[in-house]
């Protein structure tokens, strides 16, 4: 039984050492929120993140002001182009981001692929290595750039996906941080009951 | 002044007595070991689901146009909205992990024999109750997994003969899953648990009358009884602190590892996801679904598969105690079984392509055979263990009175 406990509270242990190292990189994610806005909203709706929502991951009052323009704080990030439009453009309405970075399998690595993932075709137009048919063009323009755009595209790739990653799990900080303080709490709590649960059985013998 | 109260209290209702009946005095087997424990952890994840429910619903609307909304305004906006909601989806998958794990151990040590029958048969009324709760549940969320998983199960009850379609619509409310499915699965979904509860009650009336089963399979002497309070409450607390370390980390490190990723894909009828995946807790029941080649067959062998436990008490035919302690042949049954599930698990969990059909039609078969043999081999092993005089002298004894028993 003790082993089962050392084991477990190991198991703990590393997770939460895990998530700490791995906590958000702010500035990647400050860059993807103006990529994000400036460019992909262009197509794309973030219907569950507001303008003000931006403050929470330090982008400046000014920042925020100049992507919002016209509209007010409290306002989703809307598509500019109207989904009707977008329907006669691509044949389909560009899906909504806020979530996408938990809506397909592999997560934010499945956007910097998908980002980074368009090539030269055969016949002279462009296709995309992880979703071969897809109707969104090649926004960063990766299929024609020579190695040094390469680089800088990938780093907008890593960037916004790291937004939406952020976006989908606007929580996932405060989350870890009280999740640190449960196990330490419940940790301590269940020795405690070990302690007590042996001097109790003592009675027995 | 408190034991005045209890006094005023004791006069009225039988409170002490109560209490000195059900846990102070309750004679518990002093050898139970923390298997044992797992019926303790189900009645606490009920409640945390009972508890965390009552709050979601608060801030849920079971609207098919606001549903997968109202679920993103709890992450969000709601204080807390989001713990509450990862402690009830966790919640669901944990109940499952205690739930399979508290029938292990009835099926390891054989406590569903006599006397304990309506003891695993209520549990088995649980468990149903509880798989339909879940399946229900898993709507709400209105995702593409949501959807998808409500049309193929509703589905399966096409395979009726005579009046099918009739009750596909019955059960949807429609041609299809829609507004009204998720508008009745909410209603009941809310109303199951205190069905179950009420079904809990039961059982543990069931319980206090036959007494817990303990690994020994031995009828134990009053000296080896122990009252359940303080032993039992202590004991079951330190395991609970341990099951909560496990939950606790899932639910903050990683509360999205029970949600397909496709759920965070808002419902639609109009598109058909590449593979759909039932929640992990029915991938094997679903696996031997499939392995049937014709539908109605399938869901034959399906509603089967999980009504079978109730007939353990008849199908074990041995009359020595303890389960498989004493049986090493039931006790290679009881494992080849439990693979056979998690093969079964396995199979559930991906296209069926052809090596994966064979496999599944494979371990559909073991998980029949291990049920159909087990009358003629617990029978046969029987008396070969009271020949062999390796059996402890006081587990023969018992053996013979019940096999007395048995002929009067
Ligand atoms: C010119 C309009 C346009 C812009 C700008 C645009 N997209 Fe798209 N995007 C689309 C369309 C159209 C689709 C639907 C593709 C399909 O289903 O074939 C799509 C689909 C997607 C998908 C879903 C792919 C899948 O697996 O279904 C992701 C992820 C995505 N876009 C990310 C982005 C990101 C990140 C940006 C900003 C860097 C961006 N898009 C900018 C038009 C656009």
């Amino acid at each position: 039984m003790l082993k089962t406990v050392y084991w477990i509270s190991t198991l703990c242990l590393t997770l939460i050492a895990g998530t700490a190292h791995a906590s958000a990189d702010l500035p990647s994610i400050q860059r993807g929120a103006h990529i994000a806005a400036e460019v992909c909203n262009g197509c794309h709706s973030l219907k569950y993140i507001k303008y003000k929502d931006l403050l929470s991951i330090g982008l400046t009052r000014d920042e925020v002001n100049t992507l919002r323009g016209e509209k007010s704080l409290g306002d989703p990030l809307k598509a500019q182009m109207a989904a009707n439009d977008a329907l006669a453009l691509f044949n389909v309405v560009p899906p909504d981001l806020s979530l996408m970075a938990e809506a397909r399998e592999g997560g934010p690595h499945y956007i910097v692929e998908l980002l980074t993932g368009f090539a030269p075709g055969a016949d002279g137009q462009t296709t995309n290595r992880v979703f071969p048919g897809i109707k969104m063009p090649d926004i960063f323009g990766i299929a024609q750039a020579d190695p040094a755009a390469r680089k800088e595209i990938e780093q907008k790739a890593i960037d916004v996906a790291a937004f939406l990653e952020w976006a989908a799990d606007p929580q996932a900080e405060a989350r870890k941080r009280m999740g640190r303080g449960v196990l330490i709490y419940v940790a301590i709590l269940t020795a405690l009951f070990y302690l007590l649960k042996k001097k109790i059985w003592r009675r027995l013998k | 002044m408190s034991k005045k109260i209890v006094a005023w209290i004791d006069q009225r209702f039988p409170l002490s007595a109560f209490v000195k009946h059900e846990l102070t005095d309750y004679p518990t087997p002093r050898n139970l070991s923390y298997w044992w424990g797992f019926g303790f952890l189900a009645g606490f994840v009920l409640v945390i689901q009972l508890v965390t429910g009552v709050f979601l619903a608060m801030h849920y609307k079971a609207d098919s146009n606001l549903a997968f909304d109202s679920i993103q305004h709890i992450m969000r906006e709601v204080n807390y909205g989001w713990l509450i909601r990862y402690l009830h989806s966790t919640g669901a998958s944990a109940f499952f992990i205690v739930i399979y794990t508290h029938m292990a151990r009835t099926l390891y040590y054989g406590s569903y024999r006599r006397p304990r029958e309506l003891l695993w048969w209520t549990g088995q009324l649980l468990l149903l109750l509880m798989m339909a709760t879940a399946f229900m549940g898993y709507l709400l969320p209105w995702g593409q997994m949501s959807y998808w998983g409500a049309t193929v199960i509703t589905n399966l009850f096409s395979a009726t003969p005579g009046f099918g379609e009739d009750i596909v619509v019955w059960l949807r409310g429609g041609f299809a899953v829609d507004d009204p499915t998720l508008t009745r699965f909410f209603s009941m979904h809310y109303l199951f648990p205190f069905i179950i509860s009420a079904a809990v009650l039961i059982h543990l009336v069931a319980l206090h009358t036959v007494r817990s089963s303990n690994p020994s399979g031995l009828n134990l002497a009053d000296k080896d009884n122990i009252p359940f309070h303080p032993y039992y409450t202590i004991k079951d607390l330190f395991g609970l602190g341990i099951f909560l370390l496990g939950y606790f980390a899932i639910v903050f490190f990683k509360p999205d590892l029970f949600i397909d990723p496709a759920n965070n894909v808002p419902a639609n009828p109009m598109q058909t996801p590449a593979d759909i995946v039932p929640e992990w807790y029915f991938l094997p029941f679903y696996a031997i679904l499939r392995s049937v080649p014709d539908l109605a067959g399938g869901v034959v062998a399906m509603l089967v598969s999980v009504l079978i436990f109730a007939a353990m008490p008849y199908l074990d035919r041995s009359r020595i105690t303890g389960g498989a302690r004493y049986r090493p042949i039931y006790r290679t049954l009881f494992y080849v079984f439990v693979i056979d599930i998690f093969v079964l698990g396995y199979v559930g969990a991906h296209p069926p392509a052809s090596l994966m059909k064979l496999t599944g039609q494979i371990a559909t078969s073991i998980y029949f055979l291990t049920f159909l043999l087990l009358p003629f081999v617990s029978r046969w092993e029987e008396g070969r263990l009271l020949q062999s005089g390796k059996l402890p002298a006081d587990v023969v004894d018992m053996a013979r009175k019940e096999i007395e028993a048995s002929h009067a």
